[in-house]
């Protein structure tokens, strides 16, 4: 039932007791959802307004928004489960763990959980410092890993990082995609090279052609390691389970997380090496996190795989991928003066504007036909497409419909109205600009 | 349309009471820019150098090199420095215009509603 009253009250309550200024911009954007009913791959404002969620938490609900099986599985395992003691061997756990070394390739094959993507990093480089007794990180420009502090010390953006500084130290960022750049930086030094496939945070940058094997020779050569962070690419996201198997590329060791939770539950898995893995056989309790790997994120987590497995998701995401890029190429072709590319893999697409200032403004547009999509953070003229993976035609169709709407809207001049003045004006009678603006 | 005369009115206002604000201050102490500004309908220019959060100087003209240029027409920078309107709803319009950083187009905005919470 939509419920206006329960949505201002929840925005005044979170503006009062969390932040009044993440109110104010959201509000300005059109973007004041207070998220109510989810299910597959949309979601309902307390209002009762209806969207396609193409943001999906930057990613995080690939089997789609309480998907039945995973939304069972919780239930199953609360019934019985709980989040388990962190120091004890778990059953939960020891099945992830097998099913992860299943899935991920080569011969990644040991795990170690966290409750999110930044704690997975942060594990992945104080393993790869451990590990090697070296100190050097190379990560790249406007790379993104989460706020955690070793992860935070890689971000490629100095505003996530300025004010926390002095952070770690032995971190070297290069531009993303510029082969001779990262292989100047890694030398003997270097304990890794840490990298998403494709830059999702930084405006979905795709590496160029042979880039990524180029990393992964550059590190062999240096001895250095290859952590590869899958956070939002892995698990089905871009039509290949991994995102690093489009460039035949394997890491010493992948950070899994968002997805892996199905909506419901924090959990995430960084998994590396055998060989690695020696470092925490002296070491078993070097590395600890109470609610990392819980049992009931466990159970959740091993149903998400297995809907992924069962019901053909990967290969759905790449058939959906291929539709929505067909489209919104066509878009692109037609509107140039607004999109000026598009880029991506999957369901992980980007679309490029003619400047920065048509990310929000697009934002805003689109969630007036009913689609859910943010800007990327660290790139506001590029506009983050990544629905779930359990989006069907139709919906793609309807997302393309939109987003010609919203680019007609965004031309045209329109925009938010503003509202009537409650108070009195400050500007000096003797102006006249009042009525005009 | 509004004349320099105005302009420089009306950004002595904001000057006053950003500098005049300890919470604002306090806030924004990290956060050291050079703006500049153009009136898009008389071509009337102007530059506000903060340092610290602090507005050090507001001269006419563009002076410095700059971290953010802001666009709009003379009327909106008037009833946005003295807060007659909320900047954020103009730009999402497409008639506000900012190069440069997403961040301190927000620290923009953030001022605003820390001086003018009602705008």
């Amino acid at each position: 039932m939509p419920d206006s009253n329960a949505k201002r009250q929840a925005l005044e309550q979170f503006a009062t007791f969390i932040n009044p200024q993440k109110v104010r911009v959201l509000k300005a954007a059109g973007l004041d959802i207070i998220e109510a009913e989810r299910s597959g791959p949309w979601v309902w404002d307390v209002d009762g307004a209806k969207f396609l969620d193409c943001f999906t938490s930057a990613g995080s609900f690939n089997v789609g928004r309480r998907n039945p099986r995973v939304v069972a599985a919780a239930h199953a395992a609360v019934d019985h489960l709980d989040q388990g003691n962190f120091l004890l061997c778990s059953q939960a756990k020891a099945e992830l763990a097998a099913k992860l070394a299943e899935i991920t390739p080569g011969e990644l094959s040991c795990t170690m959980f966290g409750s999110g993507g930044g704690e997975a990093i942060d594990f992945a480089i104080k393993l790869a410092r451990g590990s090697s007794g070296r100190p050097g990180i190379v990560s790249a420009v406007n790379g993104y890993h989460g706020h955690t502090g070793f992860a935070l010390s890689a971000a490629g953006r100095a505003s996530f990082r300025q004010p926390f500084e002095p952070l770690m130290p032995g971190f070297v960022r290069v531009p993303f995609g510029d082969l001779d750049a990262l292989s100047a930086a890694v030398d003997e030094h270097t304990a890794a090279v840490l990298l998403e496939p494709i830059q999702g945070e930084g405006g979905i940058v795709m590496p160029p052609p042979g880039y990524l094997a180029g990393v992964r020779a550059a590190c062999d050569r240096a001895g250095a390691l290859l952590i590869l962070d899958e956070i939002q690419t892995g698990l089905g996201r871009t039509g290949r389970w991994w995102a690093s198997e489009h460039d035949g590329v394997v890491p010493d060791v992948m950070a899994i997380a968002k997805s892996l939770g199905g909506s419901l539950v924090p959990i995430s898995a960084t998994v590396f090496t055998e060989e690695l893995r020696e470092f925490l056989i002296p070491n078993p309790f070097i590395h600890l996190s109470t609610f990392g790997g819980s049992d009931l994120a466990c159970a959740v987590a091993l149903e998400v795989i297995a809907v992924i497995e069962e019901t053909g998701l990967v290969e759905h995401a790449a058939a959906m991928g291929e539709r929505l890029f067909a489209g919104l190429h066509a878009i692109a072709a037609a509107r140039p003066e607004v999109i000026t590319e598009v880029r991506g893999r999957g369901l992980m697409a980007g679309i490029q504007y003619a400047e920065d200032s048509l990310g929000p403004r697009m934002s805003y547009h689109l969630a007036r036909h009913g689609v859910l999509a943010i800007y990327s953070g660290n790139l506001p003229s590029v506009m983050r497409l990544m629905p779930t993976l359990v989006i069907e035609e139709e919906e793609v169709d309807f997302l393309l419909a939109a987003l010609e709407e919203a680019i007609e809207d965004l031309v045209s001049g329109a925009g938010p109205e503003a509202a009537a003045p409650t108070r009195p004006r400050r500007r000096p009678v003797r102006a006249a600009g009042w009525a005009a603006s | 349309m509004a004349d320099w005369e105005e302009l420089a009115e009306a950004l002595a206002d904001y000057m006053i009471s950003c500098n005049s604000n300890e919470r604002l201050r306090k806030m924004q102490r990290d956060w050291s820019r050079t703006l500049h500004f153009v009136c898009s309908d008389n071509g009337t220019t102007f530059s506000m150098e903060v340092e610290r959060g602090e507005i050090l100087s507001t001269p006419e003209g563009h002076v410095g090199i700059p971290d953010i240029v802001v666009s709009t027409h003379s009327e909106t920078f008037c009833d946005m420095f003295w807060g007659d309107l909320n900047p954020v709803q103009k730009y999402l319009r497409g008639e506000i215009t900012v190069r440069g950083s997403q961040e301190d187009v927000m620290r923009l905005d953030a001022i605003s509603a820390v001086i003018w919470p009602d705008a």
